[in-house]
């Protein structure tokens, strides 16, 4: 099966004092959910650039599928806070816009963006403008762009962060459906420790100044949504609160609160 | 070429807006119930500075060879319009400065959106054409006139070129800004979904640069009218500056008054297409 692998990572900014992240390993398999947690500055977002390959760490290796991660690729599909969408193209376009690139023929791409779009829930929102679009359906049309190019991982850095809290919510259950439905590893960054614990088969606790490890949990509550059950219940279930206490405890560790 | 800053948020004009940016802001945050608009206030001044120039012309304030009266340009208008003035239709002479303008917008815009990309992606276009283009700017096309018709002769190349070259400038630097102003995320965004460099500048570099480029080209057409009649000072035979030279040689200033409005009227017109175009071609300017 193919892997993400970060090995013993270091990431050191130039003209910082201090490296930012230090010997961090995190291993993404092909049906992993993982998510990275941790307070501001814990090199989260760092790590994550380093698997798109818009970061160089300074010491250790980045591969994918064993081959080393030199520059962004449609292997690896990114997400970020903000859109990224294109505004002179339509929804439609936007999720063709891989399959442009890649020289598919208009039909052909017409007819998977849509497809796509329908993943989302998007039906019939194809040939609006993204200013038409709220904050929520435009990180929709934003998953489903990164989808088009049939990544094997979705770096997502925190692409619910900027949506308010229902439509964060409903996104979530979203990102699984499509996590279930598409055969993707996913490494996402997070600020939200239910949405972490909603959506991650792993999740890794970050502690900044260096960023490092802190701790590494292997949740089931995602899983359990994919076999079915409903989040309402999965959220009501004492397990999941007791698994927030314990992450909530790991985040803050240290911090002296 | 290697892809530089793009730290720079994009410089997205108020003046985009249109007239309504001029207006104060508190006029805005208020319901509009009040009777009075700037349009209506700008209709009554300029018939405020008409009634001033007829007033002054009928009383004869100035004699009419300094200032003719809103009547007599009128008339010329429809006379030289009909007849023509100096061996050519006033609709030669719109013509004939129309297609300078326009033949150097076009040269500018394939010279200077080239340029433009090269100083805004690359370390190395910059360098070599930022320098360059920061000391042609400040200087006035009147200035390098003579030297360009020493080189290139009296002819129609020498007149499109000087209107191009005070053109270049801000087509070159508008661009880029705008490239130089694309947001880093939407960069890394598409390199994720597999673009190449040259599908990078071409897919998502030029669209997000164009409102820039456009905002260039309305500051390009305004230095190009500017730059117009000073071209066709020079052994010109047709054209609107040329018309407004040789009227006044021979002191006929109704012309003189009435080729100025022509080309205030069609400087106004372009405005307003560009406008249009941009409204058309980049509908999210302002809005993302």
């Amino acid at each position: 099966m193919t892997h993400l692998l970060l090995d013993k990572v270091s990431i050191h900014y130039e003209g910082q004092p201090a490296p930012a992240v230090e010997r961090v390993s995190i291993d993404v398999a092909k049906d992993d959910f993982v998510v990275l947690v941790g307070r501001s500055g814990c090199g989260k977002t760092s790590l994550l650039n380093v698997a798109a390959g818009l970061v160089e760490p300074v010491r250790g290796s980045a591969t994918v599928g064993g081959r080393p991660i030199t520059a962004p690729g449609s292997d690896r599909a990114v997400v970020f806070q903000n859109d990224a969408l294109f505004p002179w193209l339509t929804a439609r376009e936007n999720v063709a816009f891989a399959l442009r690139l890649r020289g598919v023929g208009p039909s052909e791409r017409a007819r998977r963006a849509d497809a796509l779009l329908a993943l989302v829930k998007l039906d019939g929102a194809g040939d609006k403008r993204i200013w038409e679009l709220s904050g929520g359906m435009r990180q929709r049309v934003g998953l489903a762009r990164a989808l088009a190019a049939e990544p094997q991982f979705l770096l997502l850095d925190e692409p619910l962060g900027a949506l308010d809290a229902l439509t964060r919510e409903r996104m979530q259950t979203t990102l699984l459906d499509l996590w279930t439905a598409s055969n993707v590893g996913v490494l996402m960054v997070t600020h939200g420790i239910e949405e972490a614990l909603v959506l991650a088969t792993r999740i890794i606790v970050l502690a900044p100044d260096p960023g490092r490890v802190v701790r590494s949990f292997e949740t089931g509550f995602s899983r359990r949504y994919a076999a079915g059950e409903a989040i309402r219940s999965i959220k009501a279930d004492p397990a999941f609160a007791a698994a927030r206490g314990e992450l909530t405890d790991a985040i803050f560790e240290g911090e002296g609160a | 070429m290697t892809v530089t800053s793009y730290t720079e948020r994009p410089q997205r004009s108020k003046a985009d807006d249109g007239a309504d940016a001029l207006s104060v802001p508190w006029s805005r945050s208020r319901p509009r119930r009040s009777r009075v608009s700037a349009r209506m206030v700008s209709a009554i001044t300029v018939l405020v500075v008409l009634a001033a120039w007829a007033l002054s012309a009928r009383l004869q304030l100035v004699s009419p060879v300094f200032l003719p009266s809103p009547v007599a340009v009128w008339n010329k208008f429809v006379v030289v319009a009909r007849d023509g003035f100096v061996d050519a239709t006033l609709l030669q002479h719109i013509a004939a400065s129309l297609w300078r303008v326009f033949a150097a917008l076009i040269a500018a815009v394939f010279v200077g959106v080239p340029i433009g990309l090269a100083i805004g992606i690359s370390i190395i276009g910059r360098g070599i054409f930022d320098p360059l283009l920061e000391l042609l700017r400040p200087i006035p096309p009147l200035a390098y006139l003579p030297l360009i018709i020493i080189w290139f002769g009296i002819g129609e190349p020498s007149k499109i070129l000087v209107i191009a070259i005070a053109m270049l400038a801000p087509v070159a630097l508008s661009t880029a800004s705008g490239v130089r102003g694309v947001s880093q995320e939407r960069i890394n965004a598409a390199r994720a979904l597999g673009a190449t460099r040259t599908q990078l500048v071409r897919h998502v570099i030029l669209p997000s640069a164009l409102p820039s480029i456009l905002t260039g080209l309305r500051i390009a057409l305004g230095a190009g009218w500017s730059t117009l009649v000073a071209a066709e000072l020079v052994a010109a035979t047709r054209g609107l500056g040329f018309m407004i030279q040789s009227a006044a040689q021979f002191l006929v200033t109704d012309v003189v008054v009435m080729g100025i409005l022509v080309i205030a009227a069609f400087a106004f017109v372009l405005e307003f297409i560009i406008r249009r175009i941009e409204r058309v071609l980049v509908p999210w300017a302002g809005r993302e």
